[in-house]
């Protein structure tokens, strides 16, 4: 399949899933980057396999997360009655590693060889240095995320300490949401973002406090606290991103987030990022699986997504059952 | 005119695709002073008047207060392991991997910086991570030959204390 094919495929299936036709869309909201795709302004191609013929139409170099939390503001807002929110990734395309190479600062780090891999690595090290409980508990969690998972796609190039299973595997992702103003079976209740600095050296490596902001300002927004969520899908690029996430959203106190992993099989049930991963699309495929788990039992969700350089930005959504 | 039942596989295409695109970065009067000192020995940071913090490497200014930094100020060359990483990553132009990378606060410093850590042996990682793990103290060596480039420096773990 091509890109735009991939695009289509996914958006139709939304569509149908919500029982929406095309022309009951007003707008889209994209996440996606050239680099990735491999086209510069590739909206010019993607935006019309996502449905954006005839219609308002804003891609956002950023995460699906991201484009999900301005879709939701348009919606709010009154601009927008029914929007598509459209992400993916398709890793199979291009080399992740020399992509992620080049968002990083061409003076400082670019020249270094540093990844988004590789800044994942530097929060490991500083997690096992700190919390010992990582080290202990990181085997089991391993296990859990790798069990049952076999997705197309390579495992990313490893940087220790993060050792293979630790790693995403590189896949081809897509993901769609249908958002809109009428009732539907699941509800924005609260959005929140946040970004961090851009220089690495002046990054909270261990707290990753856009994410605890954004986390914090949707659940603030919903009227909800942490203890009332039973649905939880944190992006996470490596097993130490996604048990730090699960610290800085205050689900765990800090360094109980690899255990937590280890032992609950309540935290991303899909498998996180070993189901397989390609930015920028993961912070809406846990919005995705969130609504899923909703519409299955759940009764309020925290889903999360983390984009730009190494998790610099984030987004949270606060999502209930209606 | 050739019909054909469109349900025929036919073996799908791929196309090989290469960007190769120049830029000249103009690195700013911060940063281009940081490496001319750099070439001088010595590693310098700018001081953000309103959270005080001196943050290396040097910038124009602070992200967090968003106020411009204009008083420099220089840091120790010695300093602590924060983090690390071991790269197995081959990049064009740069070193062979294993490669190590540390995160390193320098003495005076508020912020950490990145480059390249050297002495470590790399015959055994496992053994490496452990010692890299221990947050060991560097020092910063220069190249004698300095580019004007992160490379004009790398970190040695020393055994000098803390």
């Amino acid at each position: 399949m091509s890109l735009s094919d991939v695009i289509f495929s996914t958006v139709r299936r939304a569509l149908d899933d919500a029982g929406v036709a095309i022309s009951d869309v007003d707008s889209v909201v994209l996440g996606a980057h050239d680099l990735t795709d491999g086209r510069s302004l590739s909206s010019m191609v993607t935006a019309p396999a996502a449905g954006a013929f005839g219609k308002d139409e804003v891609r956002l170099g950023d995460d699906g997360a991201s484009a999900f939390v301005v879709a939701a503001a348009r919606v709010r807002a009154g601009g927008s009655r029914c929007g598509i929110v459209a992400a993916w990734g398709r890793a199979s395309e291009g080399d992740p590693d020399a992509i992620a190479n080049a968002l990083f600062d061409p003076f400082f780090t670019r020249p270094l060889g540093m990844t988004e891999i590789s800044v994942s690595a530097l929060r490991a090290g500083a997690a096992l240095a700190r919390y010992p409980g990582y080290g202990s508990w990181r085997e089991r969690a391993g296990a859990r995320r790798a069990a049952g998972q076999e997705p197309a796609g390579e495992r990313a190039t490893a940087a220790l300490p993060l050792r293979p299973h630790e790693l995403p595997i590189w896949s081809d992702v897509a993901a769609a949401v249908v958002l809109g103003a009428e009732p539907g079976p699941v509800e924005v209740r609260g959005v929140g973002m946040s970004t961090e600095p851009y220089d690495i050296g002046d990054r909270d490596l261990l707290g990753l406090p856009a994410l605890r902001a954004a986390s914090r300002q949707a659940l603030r927004a919903a009227g909800l606290a942490i203890g009332d969520v039973d649905v939880l899908e944190l992006d996470g690029l490596t097993l130490f991103d996604e048990a730090l996430a699960l610290e800085a959203a205050d689900v765990v106190p800090a360094g109980g987030g690899m255990e937590a992993i280890a032992q609950r099989a309540d935290i991303n049930i899909d498998g996180g990022f070993a189901a397989g991963y390609c930015a920028p699309a993961m912070g809406l495929v846990r919005i995705c699986e969130a609504t899923k788990r909703l519409q299955a039992s759940g009764t309020a969700a925290l889903a999360t997504g983390s984009s730009v350089v190494a998790a610099q930005s984030q987004a949270a959504i606060a999502l209930a059952r209606a | 005119m050739t019909t054909g039942d469109s349900s025929e596989p036919v073996p799908p295409l791929k196309l090989a695709g290469h960007w190769d695109f120049r830029y000249e970065y103009f690195a700013g009067d911060a940063a281009s002073r940081f490496f001319a000192e750099l070439g001088q020995g010595r590693i310098m940071g700018t001081v953000c008047p309103q959270c005080q913090r001196t943050l290396v490497p040097a910038r124009g200014f602070c992200d967090v207060c968003y106020v411009e930094t204009t008083q420099w100020r220089e840091v120790g060359l010695t300093g602590r392991i924060e983090t690390f990483t071991i790269l197995a990553t081959k990049f064009h132009g740069l070193p062979d991997p294993p490669v190590v990378i540390g995160y390193v606060t320098l003495d005076g410093a508020s912020t950490a910086i990145l480059n390249y850590v050297q002495g470590v042996p790399l015959d055994d990682l496992d053994a490496a991570g452990k010692q890299l793990l221990g947050q060991p103290r560097v020092r910063v060596r220069f190249h004698p030959q300095p580019e004007g480039r992160i490379t004009d420096f790398h970190f040695e773990v020393t055994d000098d204390p803390a």
